[in-house]
């Protein structure tokens, strides 16, 4: 799965420092660099060139919405993942405890419901079939 | 990196904890493919096998059971191979890693500590110099599906007047200011602490030269009493009392 990346991420990182060092040629001009710009500015357009191949291997990964939320206010993205796990794991939490109540009510509702019903208790665990005890 | 393994191995024990050690993990075959049991009538489900026409056998008579029996408002039962909350999803999911990676350690909120080789200003909001990557996919920019390199008349619109740039467009030097901070801290650190240092150092010495010193100036001063005691026969033991009171002291 990360190899997918990794030739985008090498990309991305000479795109980066080929616009870095066009920057520090243009913040202080001199005639004799203009060849140097030239051969950046075209660097450039191979860089995206090169990016717009990774593409094609890239094309099943999804990135949700809220991930560009984060970066536009200049927040860490992995706080996103991060938050996305813990909030994961709280509602997982809070389902199981549910289930597992539910499940407690149940067999407590049975136990009580056999005791003044018990015909039709019987009658009902026969429907159901045995049922391991939870 | 052992304390930290173990850390993370403390961490999911207690994560573990939460949901019990009476889980049962998935199927081998399942989680390499990183799904759980199969719900019912799911995709990867098919046709029902031979095996099941017994099971459903059972199952229309029970049905039948129950519709003439008392119990004309119960429902079926959902399937007990269904993935439900009860599982830790995480785990069944082969997430441990990524949860202890995450929320194990306390991750850094700046974007430039994600991206620190990335020049200018990243910390800031994307909204105030008009990059945000939202801008980006609401209006994208109208251009050509393809990029063309620059030819020798195009490049004619990239010609430059020689000299600096204005201190306000000078954006790409411009570093967060935690970086300034570590470096500021680093040169601190190589220069600042030389005179911090010596003090301590000669406080240091002279702490030592003090300890060196006192059982010197200890014995003279014991000398000088006795001499004083010789000298003075009025008072022969006071003398002798003052100087261990006073040795005991110091």
């Amino acid at each position: 799965m990360a190899e997918k990346f990794d030739s985008l991420e090498e990309q991305l990182e000479k795109f980066v420092e080929n616009i870095r060092q066009l920057g520090i040629i243009v913040s202080d001009f001199q005639p004799s660099s203009q060849a140097g710009l030239n051969q950046k500015l075209n660097f450039m357009v191979t860089g995206l060139q090169d990016i717009d191949k990774c593409r094609q291997q890239l094309h099943d990964i999804s990135v949700p919405l809220e991930v560009f939320e984060y970066i536009d206010q200049g927040r860490n993205p992995q706080l996103y993942t991060k938050e996305c796990l813990e909030r994961a794991l709280a509602k997982n939490e809070q389902v199981k405890g549910k289930i597992d109540t539910m499940k407690k009510f149940k067999s407590l509702l049975i136990q009580e419901l056999t005791k003044v019903f018990p015909e039709d208790m019987a009658k009902y665990k026969a429907i159901r079939g045995e049922e391991p005890p939870p | 990196m052992g304390e930290e393994r173990a850390g993370h191995a403390g961490m999911m024990e207690n994560f573990s904890a939460l949901f019990g050690g009476a889980e049962p993990p998935p199927p081998a075959a399942a989680t390499a493919l990183g799904f759980g049991p199969g719900k019912p009538g799911g995709a990867g489900a098919g046709p029902p096998p031979a095996v099941a026409t017994p099971q459903t056998a059972e199952d229309a008579a029970r049905k039948a059971a129950a519709a003439s029996g008392p119990f004309y408002l119960m429902r079926e039962l959902p399937g007990n191979m269904e993935l439900t909350g009860s599982t830790n999803l995480i785990t069944h999911y082969n997430l441990e890693h990524s949860y202890n990676k995450f929320c194990g350690k306390k991750v850094k909120e700046k974007l430039s500590n994600f991206l620190p080789d990335l020049p200018g200003m990243i910390d800031l909001p994307g909204s105030h110099d008009n990059s945000s990557l939202r801008s980006l996919i609401e209006k994208p920019p109208i251009c050509s599906s393809s990029f063309n390199p620059i030819t020798g008349t195009m490049l004619t619109g990239f010609r430059l007047h020689a000299g600096p740039l204005p201190e306000q467009c000078r954006l790409m030097h411009i570093q967060p200011p935690k970086k300034k901070n570590k470096h500021k801290h680093k040169q601190s650190r190589t220069q600042d602490p030389v005179p911090p240092e010596t003090p301590s150092d000669s406080d240091h010495k002279k702490k030592k030269k003090k300890k060196e010193e006192d059982p010197e100036r200890k014995r003279k001063k014991k000398e000088k009493k006795k001499k004083k005691n010789r000298h003075s026969p009025e008072h022969p033991g006071v003398g002798s009392s003052q100087a261990s009171s006073s040795s005991s002291l110091r």
